[in-house]
This record gives C-alpha cells, sequence and structure tokens, in this order.
C-alpha cells in the first residue's frame, strides 16, 4: 500500500515558546523511516521527543513551532489536519474509551462499511489477540497487558499508513513488556508500515541499525 | 462528640421540623379537592411542563454545543474564567435586567427603531410576560448555561481527566475522526453522565422558581409554582391551605419527572451510531484551524448578552424621561437612587440580616466540620442539603408553620432562622474542601510542641484557611440577600429587602427604582465578595536579602526543564 518512501521527517527546528522566549528543542534531525522498521529516537524527558511525536500526527500544541517537513509515502503531510495524515498513534496511555466495550472500541476504528464485513474485521482481530471471549468486557476490567494489545489492536483497524508509539512499555511491569515488545514490533512488521517509537529506555530500541539520539 | 451531639441537633431540628410542619400541612384532603376543581391548575401544570421541561433541554444543548466549540483549547480557559462572573449575578436581578432588554419598551427593539420596524411607541406586545412563558424559558436558559458548564468545568478542570480526554480526541482524530465528530462519540457520551446531577438540578429549578417566573413569566395562567405562591399569600386560609397542596404536587411532579430521566439515562446512549465508523465531514480539504473570531462567537453571545444585561439595569436606574424610540435616556435622574436610601431600612434590613445569618452559618460549619465524625458529617448533608432539593415553594409552607408554632414568625429572629437556614448548605459546601483537606499532619505537630488545641486552632489551622473561610462567608451573605420567597412569607411582608423589593416593584412601571434596586441585589453581594477576596489575601513577606535569593533561584531553575516534554 505505501510508497518505498516511506515516512520522512526533515525538522529544522522545533521550539517551545513561553513568556516570548523560544527554547529550541530539535534543530537539524532527519529521519527516514522504511515500511516495515521501527526506528527508535532516544532521549531523556524533556528532550522533546513526545513533541516530536505530536508534529509528525499534527497535535502540537499552540506553544510549540514546528519549522520544517513530514512526508508519508512520498506526500507532504505536515499542513494537513491530524484526521488527513492517516498517522496512527499509541500512547503509554491505552486510552481506550470507557463508555465502549472492546468490540466497540475496535469497531470505532475500522472504517465505515458494510456492517457485516465491519464485525467481521472486528473478530478476527479479537482472535489475533488471543482475545475472542472479551468481545464484551468492559475495558476497565481487563489486565493492562491485554488492554496494551486492544489499544494497539484498534491504532491498526484504522489502517494507518504510518504508526507512531509514544512510550508504549514504560507503563508496564517488567515481565510483561518484553513480551509486549516482541507483540508489537511483530504485528506492525507483517503490516509493513513504517513505525516511530520514541522511548527512554535502551531496552526498547527494535533495530540496531536504527536509532536516533536526542 | 457532645458537641458534635448538639451542632448536629442545632440543625436538625429546624430542618426536620419544617419537615414535618410541610408534611402536616399536606394531610388536608379538603386542600386537595379545591385545588383539583381549581379552573387554573390544568393550565398552570402544563405551563411548568411546558417552561421547565424546554428550558432544561435547551441549557443542556447549548451547554453541549458550547463545550464541542471550546474544549479542549485555549477558548476553553478563556470560558471558565468568565464563568464565575456570570454565576454571581442574582437570579432575580438578570430577569428584570432581560426584562429591561427584551420588553416592548427595551433596548433591543430601540435598537432597531423606526427605522427598521417603523414604530414611533412601543407595540402592544407582551414580550416579557408573554402567555407562552418564552421570556421565561429565555431568562432559565441564560441563567442554567454558565451553571453547567461550571459543572462542566469541575469534572474538565481535573488535571487527569482533561489530559485523557485531549489524548482521546487526538487518537479519534489519528484514525480519521473530524474534530467535532470526535467529541460527540468520544468525549460527550463520557462526560454526561458526569454531569446527571447538575442536570437534573437545572430541571428541578427550571421547574420550580418562583421569583424570576414572577418578574418574567407568564400571568394567566402562572406556572404551577407561581399559582401555589399566589395561594399561599392569599388573605383565605383555605386557599393557603390549597397553595401548600399545589407546592406539594409540585414537588412530586419534580421527583416524578426527575425519576424518569434517571432511569432512561442508560437508554439515552446511542451506542450504534458511536461505532458506525463514519469519520464526519468538517475539514475535508481544508486546513483544520477556523478564525479565532468565528470560533468563539457562540460564547462571545453569551458574555455580550450579560454585559448588556447589567448595562441595561445602571442605565434604567438613572433613567429619567426616556421617550420611546430613543436609544438614550433624554435626561439622567438620580430619583431613583434618592428613593433607595430614603428608605435606608430597607438597605440595612438585607445587611443587616445577611451579615448575622451568614455568620451563623458560618460559625455552625467550622464547629461542624471541627467536631463531627466523618459518618455523621455524611448524614447530616443529606438532611441539610433538603432545601436545595425540594421545590423553595414548599419548603416555605414548613418554614411558615414552623415559625408560627416556635411564635417567631413575622419577628426577627424567625428571618434569622430561616437565612441561616438557607445559608448553611451553600457555606458547608463552599468550605468543605479546603477544610476537610486540611493537612492533618499540622496538628500533630502542634501538639508535640506542647500546644493546646484552641492554640492550634486560632494560630495555625484557621489563619492558613483565611480565605476559604471568608469566601464561605460571602458564599453565605449572597446567598442570603438572594432570599425572596421566605423572607417576604416568614416575615409577613414586614421586612423588605433589596431582594423582595426589586421583585415586587418589576411587575410595576418605576423603571428606575426597579433598576437601582437589581443593581443593589447584586452589588452588596459582590461587595462582599470582594471584601472577603481582600481580607482572605496570602500573607505577603518582606523580601527575603539578595544573596539568600540568588540561591533559590538557582535550586529553582534546575526543576524547569521537565516542562517541555
Amino acid at each position: 500500500m505505501s510508497n518505498p518512501s516511506g515516512l520522512e521527517i526533515d525538522v529544522a527546528r522545533l521550539a517551545l515558546r513561553q513568556h516570548h522566549n523560544d527554547t529550541s528543542l530539535i534543530t537539524n534531525l532527519q529521519i527516514t523511516v522504511p515500511p516495515g522498521i521501527v526506528h527508535t529516537v532516544m532521549g531523556a524527558s524533556g528532550s522533546g521527543k513526545s513533541s516530536l511525536l505530536a508534529a509528525v500526527c499534527g497535535t502540537l500544541a499552540r506553544v510549540f513551532t514546528f519549522e520544517g517537513a513530514v512526508s508519508l509515502s512520498g506526500q507532504r503531510i505536515d499542513a494537513l489536519p491530524t484526521e488527513q495524515r492517516r498517522v496512527g498513534i499509541l500512547f503509554q496511555d491505552d486510552l481506550l474509551f470507557a463508555h465502549m466495550t472492546v468490540r466497540e472500541n475496535l469497531l470505532f476504528a475500522v472504517p465505515a462499511g458494510p456492517r457485516a464485513q465491519r464485525e467481521a474485521v472486528v473478530k478476527q482481530a479479537l482472535d489475533d489477540l488471543e482475545l475472542p471471549g472479551f468481545s464484551h468486557a468492559d475495558p476497565a476490567t481487563l489486565s493492562g497487558g491485554q488492554r496494551a494489545r486492544i489499544a494497539l489492536m484498534r491504532a491498526l483497524l484504522a489502517q494507518p499508513h504510518a504508526l507512531l508509539l509514544d512510550e508504549p512499555f514504560s507503563r508496564l511491569d517488567a515481565g510483561l513488556r518484553g513480551r509486549m515488545r516482541e507483540f508489537v514490533f511483530a504485528t506492525v512488521r507483517t503490516r509493513q508500515i513504517p513505525v516511530l517509537l520514541v522511548t527512554h529506555d535502551e531496552a526498547d530500541v527494535a533495530e540496531a541499525g536504527q536509532v536516533t539520539r536526542l | 462528640m457532645v458537641l458534635a451531639l448538639l451542632l448536629g441537633l442545632l440543625i436538625a431540628t429546624p430542618v426536620l421540623g419544617t419537615m414535618g410542619s410541610a408534611i402536616a400541612a399536606a394531610l388536608d384532603l379538603q386542600a386537595w379537592r379545591a385545588m383539583r376543581d381549581d379552573p387554573q391548575l390544568p393550565r398552570a401544570l402544563a405551563m411548568t411542563l411546558c417552561t421547565g421541561l424546554a428550558a432544561t433541554a435547551i441549557s443542556i444543548a447549548l451547554t453541549a454545543w458550547l463545550l464541542s466549540r471550546s474544549f479542549p483549547g485555549p477558548l476553553w480557559t478563556r470560558t471558565v474564567k468568565a464563568l464565575p462572573a456570570m454565576l454571581a449575578v442574582p437570579h432575580a436581578a438578570f430577569a428584570i435586567g432581560l426584562a429591561f432588554l427584551i420588553a416592548p419598551s427595551g433596548w433591543l427593539l430601540r435598537a432597531i427603531s423606526p427605522w427598521a420596524t417603523g414604530f414611533d411607541s412601543p407595540p402592544p406586545w407582551a414580550t416579557t410576560q408573554d402567555p407562552w412563558g418564552l421570556g421565561l424559558i429565555a431568562v432559565l436558559v441564560a441563567k442554567e448555561v454558565p451553571f453547567l458548564l461550571w459543572a462542566a468545568a469541575t469534572q474538565l478542570q481535573r488535571a487527569d481527566t482533561a489530559l485523557r480526554w485531549a489524548r482521546e480526541l487526538d487518537v479519534a482524530r489519528s484514525m480519521g475522526y473530524a474534530p467535532r465528530t470526535a467529541w460527540w462519540r468520544v468525549l460527550w457520551p463520557q462526560l454526561w453522565p458526569r454531569l446527571a446531577g447538575p442536570m437534573l438540578a437545572v430541571l428541578a429549578y427550571s421547574l420550580t422558581v418562583v421569583d424570576m417566573a414572577l418578574v418574567i413569566g407568564p400571568t394567566s395562567p402562572p406556572t404551577l409554582a407561581v399559582l401555589a405562591w399566589e395561594w399561599l399569600l392569599d388573605a383565605d386560609a383555605t386557599i393557603n391551605a390549597q397553595g401548600a397542596a399545589a407546592a406539594w404536587l409540585l414537588a412530586g411532579v419534580v421527583a416524578l419527572l426527575a425519576g424518569g430521566l434517571w432511569a432512561l439515562r442508560g437508554r439515552l446512549r446511542r451506542r450504534g451510531w458511536w461505532v458506525s465508523g463514519k469519520r464526519g465531514r468538517g475539514s475535508a480539504g481544508k486546513r483544520f484551524k477556523m478564525p479565532r473570531i468565528a470560533s468563539s462567537y457562540p460564547m462571545l453571545t453569551l458574555a455580550t448578552l450579560y454585559l448588556a444585561v447589567t448595562l441595561a439595569l445602571a442605565v434604567g436606574s438613572v433613567s429619567g424621561v426616556w421617550p420611546f424610540p430613543r436609544l438614550w435616556p433624554e435626561s439622567l435622574s438620580l430619583q431613583g437612587w434618592q428613593s433607595v436610601f430614603a428608605s435606608a431600612s430597607t438597605l440595612w434590613t438585607t445587611a443587616a440580616l445577611a451579615a448575622i445569618s451568614s455568620v451563623t452559618a458560618l460559625l455552625w460549619a467550622v464547629a461542624w466540620l471541627e467536631c463531627a465524625p466523618p459518618a455523621w458529617d455524611a448524614h447530616l448533608r443529606r438532611l441539610i442539603y433538603l432545601p436545595l432539593v425540594l421545590p423553595s415553594v414548599l419548603w416555605v409552607v414548613g418554614l411558615h408553620r414552623l415559625c408560627l408554632a416556635w411564635g417567631i414568625d413575622a419577628r426577627w429572629p424567625g428571618l434569622w432562622l430561616v437565612h441561616s437556614l438557607a445559608a448553611a448548605p451553600y457555606v458547608l459546601i463552599a468550605l468543605s474542601p479546603a477544610y476537610l483537606g486540611f493537612d492533618a499532619r499540622y496538628r500533630q505537630i502542634a501538639a508535640s510542641l506542647q500546644k493546646s488545641r484552641v492554640t492550634f486552632l486560632m494560630r495555625v489551622k484557621w489563619p492558613l484557611l483565611k480565605a476559604s473561610l471568608w469566601g464561605a462567608l460571602a458564599v453565605g451573605f449572597a446567598v442570603s440577600v438572594a432570599q425572596y420567597l421566605p423572607t417576604l412569607f416568614v416575615g409577613a411582608g414586614r421586612f423588605a429587602t433589596v431582594t423582595t423589593e426589586a421583585v415586587t416593584l418589576a411587575s410595576g412601571a418605576q423603571r428606575s427604582l426597579t433598576a437601582a434596586y437589581a443593581w443593589l441585589q447584586w452589588v452588596l453581594p459582590a461587595l462582599v465578595f470582594g471584601v472577603a477576596a481582600w481580607l482572605g489575601q496570602p500573607r505577603r513577606f518582606a523580601r527575603v536579602a539578595s544573596t539568600a535569593m540568588q540561591g533559590a533561584v538557582l535550586n529553582g531553575a534546575s526543576g524547569t526543564g521537565g516542562a517541555a516534554s
């Protein structure tokens, strides 16, 4: 589906404006993420790595200024509103909607279409997650690992052309973290989309050659 | 424990006495029959249902719409800042001001006459006490929308919730949902169940309001609450009993509607629609950002309305001769204000009554919070919040009978009691968060320094809670000033306050005098809030020597780097 050029980020300058002072967080940074690759951005808190993700998906708060370009599959997307960028995002919190069941959360992401077809997509997704009996469950009753997997699946069901991961493993306990990492990396690789992961944990690095340090 | 018991009894006795008296008033079968056979009843009941339900529905819809256009974003921050000023305008004063605006001789028509309308004299329209209750609905909506927005703000200001919901909206948008579609499917279904309580309060208030309905509501027939009130004021005791029955009927209607809506609330959710997968239109091909003015105009309209109302009152209070199509009075006159100050006793009654009742309520609330066990507190609150839940017209029936039985009606002690009872729940609500949240370890530290409890309270706790104590006192003052029904009914009409005068005069033709009293009804509490804020300021400390400051700045600077992520 996506063009071989994948996700290209070219930051001339990303700055925080506070009381008429501009603080540059990131300057002169180029990242290219080919499809099917998980690129890792490492940095301490305050280094601007979450703001970088916000700039890519278009949710940057007004106090920030972004100068540069973001392209996906060869098309500039940095002037588009979030909902037209086709960039999915996964935060450290699962952010499953509390007023919907697991099935409804997934159905929310599936593009509009014939009802039976959409339901089948959700059923298949739950089977892939090995959570087939959970379709009518309240998300709040599930374990942290189950919720994290559902959140990832929800992001993917919206058929994004790129995926951003904002420290998605930091809230999980140590035992679960490793398994979740494997699950995420394996799942996104089969989708053949570029993935950008920000983290402060060295153990999260997916591919040794694909790391940017801020 | 003994003290707590005494304090509990101190407030439980009059509340239970009032309730008992109100119930006793309902036991007159003859009165119920007379009420049922009264020809005005069916239309009054229909009017109450129409205005109450319409005002509630419009208020909720408008609140949701305003919220969907402002949260999250800088507009919401500005809205929250504007809310206290809107909430501080008393209901009766607002109704009088709005009546000045929309009356046939009001500013709205003057502004477009005669060039647009061709009117050289006020048209014979019933715009303020219109038979359809439209004026009443308008004033209720204008007053309830800020309240509902404020209730939403208490949910959305909680840092954890606000951040989570803002992120959830981002997630939905990253899946391709238009911002407004995301808001209605993700945020609103989670927000409104938390506003169910305030929404029911709006319903109960809209169905039972008397003072605003007297000013701007329909007259023949009036709403059920006003009809009951008129019957209660009648010289004939059998008609008074009929009024008590009507007050109970009103309470029943409120309970039935509130219960019905509460039971239905689960079914009001449209799950299928949330997950239809349709992404919504709105920004296809365009950049999302709307011009600032366009996105903020609904909120601007509301703020402008409040400004116009207060301006109408201000100008009205000094207007002399003011022939119709002119936008500005031909002559200004201080006659209204002179009359107000000539009857200085009204001002004094208002201020003195508000002062002693708010002090009484505050003393009681502090003593109660200081010595009541938490379990008792929870039980007692259910009891003393009763006057907030019951129709005010029913509550005064009980108050009046209680004061008669105790021999304090139409006298200062009676008014003091009813105003203190009215102020107590609000003072308690205003004071509780800060008072109950006070760090208990201060007490232990004081005790370990061999300080007595009295020393601790006088030197540590109360000085630290100064702002909340003064704030709660001002709330009590404002509540007392706004009391209309109890002042008139228990005072047997012998005690005039700015509120009773303003509402009574509103139906007459003395524009400047009415406006002056309405202004006072608003200005008196506002002054007290101002003084309370000034008295409650945190202590200012002298500047520390510059070398010591430098150290503090250096230590502080290292902690600011984390704000960026």
